[in-house]
């Protein structure tokens, strides 16, 4: 057997394989190369909020926390360059408590509710992410260094492309008689940086089919959502909810921080969904007045409601930098009528 | 750090340039040494201090053993080997099982005591190195070895990255001499080893992780019941997932060996064209059934003390293999259920074994198809979280309907599952006596080539998630 003449040949094959898997993810596909969102890409940015007190700028919640908020924007009009911790899927709530029980932080807790998400038990969908932080080894810190430059010029090295994924949401496959429900994947729908700013990826919005599958998950996810528990019951957990809410607040301003809320826009079926799920006097109102802290809501104000989101759920990349700004703009106002001034607003 | 991480694939490179650059041995040994210390630490560094600990009692027991003539001294001595070493295990991995079973027996005869949390983090491959230092004061002890002349070398043993977590276990006899003279692979030895790690890591990355653990989680994580067709599709994802984790692992810890010019033992040979369990052991986790065998089975009389006390020594071996995977008692009742087969198959072997149609091709598929499915109903208990979850999986097995099952597998994963174990059955019942060597030796090149750039292609583009290998947790 000549070893070398094998070698080369499979270095050859290899070679010309994945450049032709990555040309069709780039070229049909639109694929760019972009970071993972990785467990231990939020475990680095979480270890931030340890190295940076006290004027840090935090933000939690779910995507839309995550892919609303423009990292540059805010830290052009206040001078601090926030810290991304929203997790996509995920409920904020349990993050505020992560984050209070946190002794280093005292600075501005910015939680952004996403209605459904609060009644998720636990974090849901990135609980990992969490645990990672708390967990993470010295070679899973080292190997997410070495991903860093793969996933910034690979744009098949992605959750979304890996060969088992493409394989399972391929329409091929036949419906199994009996079957019952089961979640479909949710689909790429964003770039992210370093600092895990989240951009709604172009193709969601200027690609009509695509943008229809991700509606359709959408729809999919939220019309088979567990049923909720008996009324007694899911009151008790909610009034639980907002103590533990009250608890977290009170306990990161005794250490001089400051918690806001926010309620970023949603559109179309997916609103009239959270208007009837979860109402806005039921879920937001109790949440805010619990926290007895500032609260944005997107409705309550035009220049945040007026913006494109086009698959229902998060704001253009295009209109991101205009929310943003407006969002800084109202929050300062609005803690200003409360008498507070916080160096994290830049006033 | 795990063979399949971006961290391991900087770490080897590194370690192969030091280990080709124009070094003296002695310095050679001790960036190994010092690479498989960083090797471990990387997980957790406090847990280096356990090695260390193995490392410098076993070298100094064995030296009193082989030193010492009293025969009660030197049994003392080895005996200051198994404590420590199985108080490590006992402390980190049984500890928490013991205190539980202890206080549902109080509980049982009418006292009520709680006992106080256990949260040991459990250190990563600890089964594996304890049994590989203790086998080295055994061996001394029982006259089959001399202690190594030095300390680098044992402790190099003893340490060994490329098989310090998940085995093969290692002798010293087959390790430590290797390490006397200067080692260095050979161009086809390397391009071999590379060959190797990209066969385990395929197994581990794309078979174990992509395409079988998603229908194996599924299936044992479902909250009700599986029906008939999903207990067998779940039990058979997970059985193709388990070897191919660990025939991956070992793969891959024998290629990288070799890379750096040293062999280390075969760990698998196909067992599931195995005919009949004494064979399956022969081909499973060989390293370990070979040291059960070797430092409990043939102690506690193997064989040799009639029918009655040979049946009881294969169950106290198989019942405590059992225990040694895991801290539970569904381990125990795998370890039993492979123990009352061996009993069984020996009591079979003795009366009919020598039956003209025992020879025939078509009877011995017919074996190795039962001995494939009666592997399978172990595995059960194996992967469930719960008795009752593996009574239910073995209920739905056998065809006893549980009220209210549900599907859980979707026609994609009974599909995977179907055509990866077919292939896998066929690829082990074609390699049944054959070696892989000479397989690819008679293979044209150009196939050889192919077949490795298609492994490779399909490692890279399944990305892998970076699951730890299952017998990591052992």
């Amino acid at each position: 057997m000549s070893w070398p003449r094998v070698a080369v040949l499979a270095a050859v094959i290899v070679a010309v394989g994945v450049g032709a898997w990555e040309a069709y993810w780039r070229v049909a596909q639109r694929y760019e190369a972009s970071y993972r969102n990785s467990d231990g890409q939020w475990a680095e940015v979480r270890r931030r909020v340890d190295a940076r007190e006290p004027n840090a700028t935090v933000f939690i919640g779910s995507s839309r926390t995550q892919f609303d908020i423009d990292l540059d924007v805010w830290q052009e009009m206040t001078g601090v360059h926030g810290i991304q911790l929203a997790l996509e899927g995920s409920n904020a709530l349990p993050i505020l408590t992560h984050i209070a029980e946190d002794e280093d932080f005292a600075g501005l807790l910015v939680v952004g509710i996403t209605p459904p998400l609060v009644f998720f038990p636990g974090i849901g969908l990135r609980a990992d992410a969490v645990q990672h932080y708390f967990d993470e080894t010295p070679s899973q810190w080292l190997g997410n260094k070495l991903s860093y430059p793969l996933e910034t010029r690979l744009a098949f090295y992605n959750i979304d492309t890996k060969l088992f994924t493409v394989l399972t949401r391929q329409e091929w496959w036949p419906d199994r008689p009996g079957l019952p429900w089961q979640q479909q994947e949710v689909r790429k729908i964003e770039n992210m940086r370093r600092d895990r700013q989240a951009d709604l990826w172009d193709r969601v919005e200027d690609d009509p089919e695509f943008n229809a599958i991700v509606t359709g998950t959408w729809q999919d996810i939220l019309e088979n959502l567990p049923p909720p528990p008996p009324p007694e019951v899911a009151q008790a957990a909610f009034e639980a909810l907002l103590e533990q809410v009250a608890a977290d607040v009170t306990r990161i301003r005794e250490r001089g921080g400051e918690v806001v809320f926010i309620r970023p826009p949603s559109s179309d079926w997916f609103r009239e969904f959270e208007r009837q799920a979860s109402p806005r006097e039921m879920v937001w109102e109790s949440i805010v007045g619990a926290a007895g802290a500032v609260g944005v809501h997107s409705e309550d104000y035009p220049e945040l409601s007026g913006v494109r989101t086009p698959e229902w759920s998060h704001i253009s990349s295009r209109d991101k930098a205009r929310w943003t700004r407006a969002l800084v703009g109202i929050l300062r106002d609005r803690m200003a009528e409360r008498g507070l001034h916080r160096p994290e607003m830049g006033s | 750090m795990l063979f399949n991480s971006l961290t391991f694939v900087a770490f080897f490179a590194l370690v192969l340039a030091l280990h080709n650059a124009p070094l003296p041995w002695k310095v050679k040994k001790t960036n190994l040494l010092l690479a498989s210390y960083l090797f471990y630490a990387a997980w957790n560094p406090p847990f280096v201090i356990l090695l260390w600990l193995s490392t410098i009692v076993d070298w100094h027991v064995a030296k009193k053993i082989f030193a010492e003539d009293r025969q009660g001294r030197r049994r003392g001595w080895v005996l200051v080997s198994i404590l420590v070493n199985l108080g490590l295990l006992g402390y980190f991995k049984y500890g928490g099982f013991l205190l539980e079973n202890w206080q549902g027996m109080m509980s049982a005869i009418g006292v009520t005591w709680t006992a106080p949390g256990w949260n040991i983090v459990l250190p990563v491959g600890i089964s594996f190195y304890t049994f590989q230092t203790m086998a080295y004061s055994l061996d001394v002890y029982l006259r089959r070895a001399k202690p190594a002349d030095s300390l680098l070398d044992f402790a190099l043993f003893v340490t060994f990255f490329p098989q310090l977590v998940a085995g093969p276990i290692v002798r010293p006899t087959q390790l430590i001499p290797q390490f006397r003279e200067p080692v260095r692979a050979s161009r086809d030895q390397l391009l071999w080893g590379l060959g190797l790690i990209t066969l385990g890591l395929f197994q581990k990355i794309v078979i174990a992780d992509g395409a079988l653990a998603p229908a194996a989680d599924a299936v044992f994580g479902a909250e009700a019941a599986v029906p008939f067709s999903d207990a067998w599709l779940g039990t058979l994802a997970f059985a193709g997932q388990i070897f191919s984790d660990f025939a991956g692992y070992s793969t891959a810890a024998i290629g990288i060996a070799l890379c750096l010019g040293f062999s280390l033992p075969d760990n698998f040979r196909f067992p599931y064209a195995a005919i009949g369990f004494s064979d399956f052991w022969r081909r499973w986790h060989i390293s370990l059934s070979t040291w059960l065998r070797d430092y409990l089975y043939i102690p506690l009389g193997g064989n040799r003390k009639g029918w009655h006390r040979t049946q009881v020594n294969l169950m106290v071996t198989m019942l405590l293999g059992g225990l040694w995977h895991g801290a539970a008692w569904t381990f125990v009742v795998w370890g039993g259920l492979h123990g009352l087969y061996l009993g069984i198959e020996r009591f079979i072997r003795e009366r009919w074994g020598h039956a003209t149609v025992a020879s025939t091709a078509g009877f011995r598929l017919f074996l190795a198809l039962l001995t494939y499915f009666l592997v399978n109903l172990t595995w059960v208990f194996f992967r469930a979280r719960s008795f009752p979850q593996a009574w239910s999986m073995t209920r739905s097995m056998l065809g006893f309907g549980v009220e209210g099952s549900v599907l859980v597998l979707s026609t994609y994963l009974v599909i995977t599952v179907l055509t990866v174990t077919i292939g896998m059955l066929a690829v082990h019942w074609y390699m049944r006596s054959r070696r892989l060597e000479e397989v690819v030796a008679k293979s044209p090149w150009w196939l050889t080539g192919l077949v490795w750039a298609g492994m490779l292609f399909l490692i890279v583009i399944t990305q892998g998630s970076g699951d730890a290998f299952i017998y990591f947790q052992f």
